[in-house]
This record gives structure tokens, sequence and C-alpha cells, in this order.
């Protein structure tokens, strides 16, 4: 735990100062655009991440008493970083896409926000690649955020319970909800275009790239950031809004759930993790979950 | 002796190699950037015209602005022209009309400024100084840039995008060729004859490089007594 908060509080730290800086360096001084100073940082955030990624031994969940061990030090680091980095990038996103309807910032202010959204840029680059990186390395993980046949019964069932529905029972969901692993595709899908269409954005500060491909680009980044942002309220209402999702959200900070709230919530998963045997799809030849 | 099986690389070393390679290599690539390499400077070609005016001679008609924006959008609209002519009613006789042109400086800050390389010498056409809509982002750097007041690039809010002088280069909306290779619009339709185009770079001291004198000699000018001296004063006795 100790070294946990030591990690977080590095990463909060720099990320914190980096905004100022960003901020100070476009708005006080006036005189830097960091994606033409510092685009290497965009560079490097992947790397970083992958480095990272394959430096860290996950630990897999386990029932550990009466609580059981939901998210390990690597899931709340990918969590964070790339979630405090996305809500960033999509407040400075959409400060800089309204531009035009009439736009919401100052001339100088454009400058300041492009600033803050680098840095988001490389935590969001960091932490997602970290994911990613984590997840080529143990694909049941991955699985496990895949729809399944049961995907619509579930869900109706879930929320039919939800909102008072007696008819419904609460169905027995695996470690995510059927609805959440249905949102993750489109997450998925947002966050990839986000991305490919984000490098080209920041790399036409340093390479010439043709006006038609950055056009295209840019529409693509617009649309997709929209898609990311229906995502983001939906996750944000579900998990931290909702008391449904409060378990869940201290879990994100400190790892573990309780017993019950895995039997009641998560009975599928609680059933795994009971009866590890049963787990159809961990994969033999994957040497390195831990 | 037994043969021992080769040692498999496994996807976790292989993905740390790759992280540990690039950060490496960015990292390496900084330091060489930063420290060994000599840093870059901004060189740009001239540009092959320029357009030159004479304020004594301007009438404020606004014709020059009605063309230019008429050849680049097909509309004649007064906000999307690249020229400007200002009319100051608190300024006498011939000075109170001034036509502010793009003087396509041979160091364009406005290009300087530019993140994204949407303001940029075209090459293709005389390194004229020019804006290529679809990389503007509409940070407006470029006007904040420019030198001058008011500014040579302007907001093109119908569009929206920055937009300036690039001497008709790209001017859709005309049959004529455009550019330092051809006519420009506002030299074209001015009634007053008031600007002109060169290919001469003009001097770079104040505005007397680009502000001529094209009432010289003009027999017309003299015969219905108007000023012809460089100042607005009578050079020469009225025809």
């Amino acid at each position: 735990m100790g070294r946990r908060l030591l990690i977080g509080a590095g990463i909060a730290a720099a990320f914190v100062s980096g905004m100022v800086y960003a901020w100070r360096i476009a708005f006080v001084d006036g005189t830097e655009l960091l994606f033409n100073s510092g685009w290497w940082l965009v560079l490097l955030a992947p790397f970083a991440g992958a480095l990272a990624a394959g430096l860290t031994r996950r630990k897999n969940p386990v029932i550990e008493g009466d609580r059981v061990l939901r998210h390990d030090g690597a899931a709340i680091l990918e969590h964070w970083t790339h979630g405090i980095g996305t809500a960033v990038l999509i407040v400075t996103g959409l400060a800089l896409g309204a531009l035009f309807i009439p736009s919401l910032l100052a001339k100088q202010q454009v400058w300041a926000v492009m600033n803050v959204h680098f840095v988001a840029v490389v935590m969001f680059l960091f932490g997602t690649f970290y994911y990613g990186v984590n997840t080529l390395l143990s694909w049941q993980r991955f699985r496990e955020h895949l729809p399944t046949a049961n995907a619509i019964k579930f869900t109706v069932q879930h929320y039919g319970r939800l909102l008072g529905n007696k008819k419904y029972d609460m169905p027995p969901e695996d470690k995510y909800f059927e609805s959440e692993k249905m949102a993750y595709l489109l997450a998925l899908v947002a966050t990839a275009t986000v991305i490919i269409t984000g490098l080209l954005k920041a790399a036409a500060h340093v390479i010439s790239i043709p006006g038609a491909v950055m056009g295209a680009a840019t529409l693509v980044h617009d649309v997709a950031t929209l898609g990311m942002l229906a995502f983001f309220l939906a996750h944000v209402l579900f998990a931290a809004i909702l008391p449904m999702g409060w378990p869940m959200l201290r879990s994100m900070f400190t790892g573990y759930v309780s017993v019950e709230h895995a039997k009641a919530e998560h009975a599928g998963w609680y059933r795994r993790l009971v009866k590890p045997a049963v787990v159809p799809s961990e994969p033999k030849k994957d040497r390195n979950a831990a | 002796m037994t043969d021992k099986e080769p040692k498999q690389v496994t996807r976790r070393e292989f993905v740390t190699s790759v992280g540990g390679v690039g950060v490496g290599a960015v990292l390496g690539g900084v330091f060489l950037k930063g420290f060994l390499l000599p840093d870059q400077v901004l060189a740009v070609p001239a540009s092959e015209g320029y357009l030159l005016v004479d304020t004594k001679k301007c009438a404020g008609c606004s014709s020059c602005m009605l063309a230019c924006s008429l050849v680049h959008t097909g509309e004649t609209n007064l906000s999307t022209s690249r020229i400007q002519i200002v009319n100051d009613p608190f300024v006498a006789f011939p000075n109170g009309v001034t036509q502010e042109q793009c003087r396509q400086c041979p160091f364009p800050a406005c290009v300087e400024a530019c993140p994204t390389g949407a303001m940029h010498v075209d090459t293709a056409n005389g390194n004229v100084r020019t804006v290529d809509p679809a990389k503007c982002i509409g940070c407006e750097r470029c006007i904040g840039a420019c030198p001058f007041s008011p500014a040579r690039v302007q907001w093109n809010s119908e569009e929206k995008h920055a937009q300036k002088c690039d001497l008709c280069a790209d001017a859709p909306f005309w049959s004529d060729k455009g550019g330092v290779g051809g006519k420009q619009a506002c030299v074209e339709v001015c009634p007053m004859h008031a600007i002109a185009f060169t290919k001469n770079v003009p001097l770079q001291n104040g505005d007397a490089g680009y502000q001529v004198n094209l009432r010289k000699g003009s027999v017309v000018w003299k015969a219905i007594g108007m000023p012809d001296g460089d100042n607005g004063e009578y050079a020469s006795t009225p025809g």
C-alpha cells in the first residue's frame, strides 16, 4: 500500500506540475506551445507505458478472508492515468472543438488549453499503452471484457431488477456486467480512433502532413471524442455517482471488494474464484500471468 | 554433451525490450538534438511578387475588397476580403483613405507562428505566403503575429479559418490565371489604378517600399488637378 501511494503521489505531482507549467508558459508568458517544443514526450509516453507493463507482475483476483482482491496495483494505475487523462482531454478537447460555434476561449486561452491538452495526452498515452500491453500479456483479462451470448438477457434481467420488476432475479454476472462489456466495445473503438487520429494531429507539429489527411483526421478525431464522451459520462454515472457503484469505486483505491458484494453483484465471477478449475478461458500457454 | 533447446523469447521479454528500446531511442534522440546538433532557424525564400499601393490615389470605393472576396469565395463580402480599405474621417484629404495589403514579408512572422504548418510558403506558386485551410486549427496565432495593424491575416468567419492575400494564386471563382505569373483581381479592378504588382522586393523600411506614388507621370491625373507629389502635395503645376 505504501508503494502504491508513493507511485500515485509521484504521478499526481508530475501531472499537476505539468498542468501548471503548461498553463503558465502559454497564458502568462505567452511564448510556447508544448505540441511544438515537447513533441518527443508524445512519442515517449507509449514506449514508457509498454516498458512499465513489461516490468509489472500482475496479481490475479483472489479471495482473501472476507474480501476479494479485484484490482491489483497495475489495474489501479492504468485506470487512473487513462481515466484522468481522458477527462482532461475531453474537457479541453470540447473547449478547443467549440472554437467556431462561437469560441468559448479568448485568443490567448487557446494556446494555454492546447498546452493542458498536451499534458493530458502524455498521461493518457502512458495509461492506455500500459493497459494495452498489460492486456497483450494476459489475454484472459481482455476476454473478460468481451460480451458473451448472455449480453442482452443478463442486461435486461439486471436493470429490470434494479428498476423494481420483481419477475427478474440478479443474473450471475461475471467480473464485469454484460452491459459494461458492450460499452467496452464502444470505448475500445473510440479510444483506438482517437489515438490514431490524435497522433496524426500531433505529428503535424513536427512533419508536414497533407491537408486532406489532416482535414479527415480532425473530423474523425472529433466524432470519436463524442463516442468517448458518451462512454465517459455513462461510466462516471454508474461507477461513481449512483450508490450501486460505490463499492467498485472504493476498490479502485483499495483494490478490494467485500465477499458479500462479489456474491451479490458478480455471482458468476465469485463462482470462478471459488472454483478456479472451472475457468474455461485461462490460456495454458500464457506464462506471464502472476 | 547434450544439445540444449534454444531459449525462446517470451511475449513479456519482447514487449519489455520494445518499450525499453523505444524509451532509449526517444531520450537519446532528444539528447542528440538538444545538445549535439545546432538549433534550427526558419529560412524561407522571398516571395516572387508583391502588391504596391498608392494611398493618395485611392478613392476608398472598396472595389478591390469586393473583387478579392468574389474571386476567392464566389461572394461579394467585405468581411472575406484579403485587402482592406481603411477610411479615417478625422484625417484630411488625401491621407484619409489607406489600402492595407499583405506585404508578403521576406521574414513571415505569420508562417513562423503557425503551429501546424497551415500558414506556409507556397513554393509551387512563387513562394507566396498563404494558408492551407484544411490544416488551420483556428488558434489565430498568425493574426496575432502579423506586425502590422490591421493584421494582414484575417479570420474568415464564413469558412472558419485564417486567410490572407495569396496574390490570387488560389482564386477558384476567377477564370483568369492569378499568382505571381498572372493577374491580381484588386489590381485589375481598381478604377483609380491605385494598386500595382511588382516582382521586385520592395524596400523593407517602414511603409515607403509598399506605399508608392502611382500618380507621377499620369497626364490624366495632372489634367484633373489632383496632387501628384510623393506626400500628396502638388509636385508640378496643375494642368
